[in-house]
């Protein structure tokens, strides 16, 4: 019985909610790319890169300009977060590059882009901080209580006292949902990642489209990293992401390619998750419960919890006739 | 039109190759130091050297049986990242056979030992492919969690169920030794005539000729076997090919399997050839990098081996420059990803200048045919 209730108590969801939060912003960025049609399994390595730019970006910060993060506790951890995402903007222009314009096979480009982020953080991380696996620490950001939420007793302990990181990212849902269901952008978007040559024909620039969409999935997926180091963890640490930028794709797979879908999908990974994270007292040893997030994964992709379509284009590059 | 073709096709590589150092080069810079210094020591350190060079040999071997596990899935157009947990299940099953059975000798032990790190790692893929093949799950996501929980189940394993009993109390967490019938013998007996000498002789030992072996049939067998040309067939057009009668689901369970069991000797290497034991801080990693030589190797299983080899001398070159140049290893790991970009998009220029040259030749056919006719009547 002790079991079952520690399943479900409120510390659990709180720390769910907390990391749901790096899973769901990898995946908001996985909706963009896959509805432009191009896979990106270097999602994972994106975070990595994340992760390290996330940390060093408010530890540097920190240390130039001592003054100004005295005065503005929440500079550092931004310039972190904005650090993240630029480097994660470079690695998607990385992937853009060799998927959409030489169209070489999206899976490779992924790998390699994984592979180079982590001996790029181990390079940086020495020449940095002259050790391989860890940064110094670092500060979040001045953690907040949601207005109105706050008073409704229940909920008190879910809303006071957290990371203006996750408000953000429940806002990015309702933002990219409206994107890609009301706004030009998002509406053409879809079209090339459906039928590239219709949108084509109608005079939609395909590759440029195509490369918005990678972009914005580096961006995103740099400030889930971000998160993780500066938010979650306090520092940057080698492996830290625990292939939560996979795990992210499988979320926006179980989702349904969907935005609001995503954020389902990722709660449920964020709740294994925490499960892994936090001393549940379960008859299992530790190292199953790790893997949690890693065998619902493999269910979700089974489609053993539910069937899912993806855009009809998806994964395939897109020549112009002409070539 | 043929020899350029032919020249084409060695030359891309090499410019890829060329790419990633300069890149590489770059970085080197960039942090201060003389890229040209820095490769003149990676050279003069991995190839002036007898134990340099047998060290290369050494890390060629795990290489050389990833390479041909990645290349064979990907002949059979899927990818098998999963290579990683395969091997590292591979290496546990070696261990336990060998450690686990006492009193048999060499010629039964060591095949079983082996027999066993190829089924640890079928059974490793099995999830991936079937659901793969029955659900649709697409491989490299369900692959990559099997490497987790692979990982996971390793050190549940050697540090809870399988631990020397001798060791507890010690910070090193292994198996017990393995019986020396299951150990790999060294290559080292075979080499003491021609006067070579020395720890990183002794190391290597007969799994690098069996690495070569299993290249060379498995060469054989895609391009003279029935089976192999099914599996060509299923990778050129698996629609005309199931029309034709190959079931492309029996093809890729058939190559999957292949790819997952000669991924399960990968560790064996250092397992059984070796320590003599599973540690747990055994060497991680070489499923990734079988990855990045199937893709230099172009898939092309006797391709593999000089591949393999190119990335033994980086590994050893890496230990080099971190030592005598003082330059981060990771500069090879960094200068492997690029040449990994660099050669598929280098390939993609090539089949394109390719089919635009054929294209052009087509045509000359083309308008030179009629005014031949109207020549010769």
């Amino acid at each position: 019985m002790e079991y079952v209730a520690s399943l479900f108590s409120v510390a659990l969801i709180a720390s769910a909610i907390r990391v749901t939060m790096p899973i769901l912003l990898a995946s908001l960025g996985a909706v963009y790319t896959e509805r432009g049609g191009v896979v990106n399994i270097g999602l994972e390595g994106i975070m990595i890169m994340g992760t390290f730019f996330g940390a060093v970006g408010a530890y540097l910060f920190d240390a130039q300009f001592p003054q100004l993060a005295q005065g503005w506790p929440d500079l550092a951890p931004l310039a972190g977060v904005l650090t993240a995402m630029a480097a994660g903007l470079l690695f998607g222009l990385i992937h853009a590059l060799v998927t959409v314009t030489f169209r070489v096979d999206q899976i490779i480009s992924g790998v390699a882009l994984n592979l180079l982020a982590g001996g790029l953080a181990r390079f940086l991380n020495i020449l940095l901080f002259e050790r391989a696996t860890q940064s110094p620490g670092v500060r979040g950001f001045t953690p907040i209580d949601i207005p109105l939420l706050r008073d409704v007793p229940a909920l008190r302990p879910l809303v006071t006292g957290v990371s203006p990181m996750i408000v953000v990212g429940l806002l990015l849902v309702i933002a990219s949902q409206w994107v890609l269901t009301r706004t030009r952008f998002g509406l053409r978007l879809r079209a090339v990642g459906e039928y590239p040559l219709a949108a084509d024909t109608l005079g939609v620039n395909v590759y440029r489209l195509r490369y918005a969409g990678v972009l914005l999935s580096g961006a995103l997926a740099g400030m889930a990293g971000a998160y993780l180091a500066i938010e979650q963890a306090h520092l940057y640490f080698e492996g830290m992401t625990q292939g939560r930028g996979f795990i992210a794709l499988a979320a926006m797979i179980f989702g349904n390619w969907w935005p609001a879908g995503a954020l389902g999908a990722s709660a449920l990974f964020g709740y294994f998750d925490a499960l892994s994270l936090r001393v549940v007292r379960l008859p299992v040893p530790y190292q199953f419960i790790s893997v949690l997030p890693h065998i619902v994964t493999i269910l979700v992709l089974a489609g053993f919890v539910r069937r899912a379509r993806m855009p009809a284009a998806d994964g395939v590059p897109y020549t112009k006739e002409e070539e | 039109m043929k020899g350029r073709l032919l020249l084409l096709q060695v030359a891309t590589p090499v410019l890829a190759i060329f790419f990633g150092m300069l890149i590489a080069s770059v970085m080197i810079l960039a942090i201060g130091r003389n890229p040209i210094d820095v490769y003149a020591v990676m050279v003069r350190f991995s190839l002036t050297r007898t134990d340099s060079l047998f060290s290369i040999l050494f890390k060629t071997t795990p290489l050389i049986f990833a390479g041909l596990a990645v290349a064979m899935s990907f002949r059979a157009s899927l990818f098998n990242i999963g290579v990683e947990g395969q091997y590292y299940i591979g290496a546990f099953c070696a261990a336990l056979v060998g450690f686990g059975l006492r009193g048999l000798p060499a010629v039964v032990h060591l095949p079983l030992a082996l027999l066993a790190a190829a089924g640890g790692g079928m059974v490793w893929a099995l999830v991936p492919i079937a659901l793969k093949l029955r659900r649709g799950a697409h491989e490299v996501i369900t692959t990559i969690m099997m490497n987790y929980i692979a990982s996971a189940l390793l050190l549940y394993l050697i540090n809870d169920v399988f631990r020397d009993p001798t060791q507890i109390g010690t910070p090193r967490v292994r198996t017990p030794v393995v019986a020396p019938a299951a150990r790999v013998p060294s290559m080292g007996p075979l080499l003491a005539p021609l006067g070579l000498h020395g720890s990183d002789v002794e190391k290597l030992n007969l799994l690098l000729p069996l690495g070569i072996a299993v290249a060379v049939v498995l060469a054989y067998f895609l391009s003279r076997t029935r089976f192999g040309y099914e599996v060509r067939a299923v990778a050129f057009n698996p629609l005309a090919a199931e029309a034709a009668g190959i079931p492309n689901a029996r093809v890729q369970f058939g190559m999957f399997m292949l790819s997952a069991g000669i991924a399960g000797l990968v560790g064996l290497n250092d397992i059984l050839g070796f320590f003599g034991y599973l540690d747990i801080d055994f060497p991680k990693g070489l499923g990734f990098l079988g990855i990045s030589v199937a893709l230099l190797a172009k898939n092309n299983p006797l391709g593999v081996i000089p591949a393999a080899l190119l990335f033994g001398f980086l590994d050893r070159g890496a230990a080099g420059v971190q030592f005598f140049a003082r330059v981060p290893k990771e500069i090879i790991v960094i200068l492997q990803a690029i040449i990994i970009l660099a050669i598929v998009v280098a390939y993609e220029l090539l089949t394109r200048y390719v089919r635009t040259q054929r294209k052009r030749e087509a045509e000359l056919v083309v308008t030179a045919t009629p005014a031949a006719e109207t020549a010769g009547s």
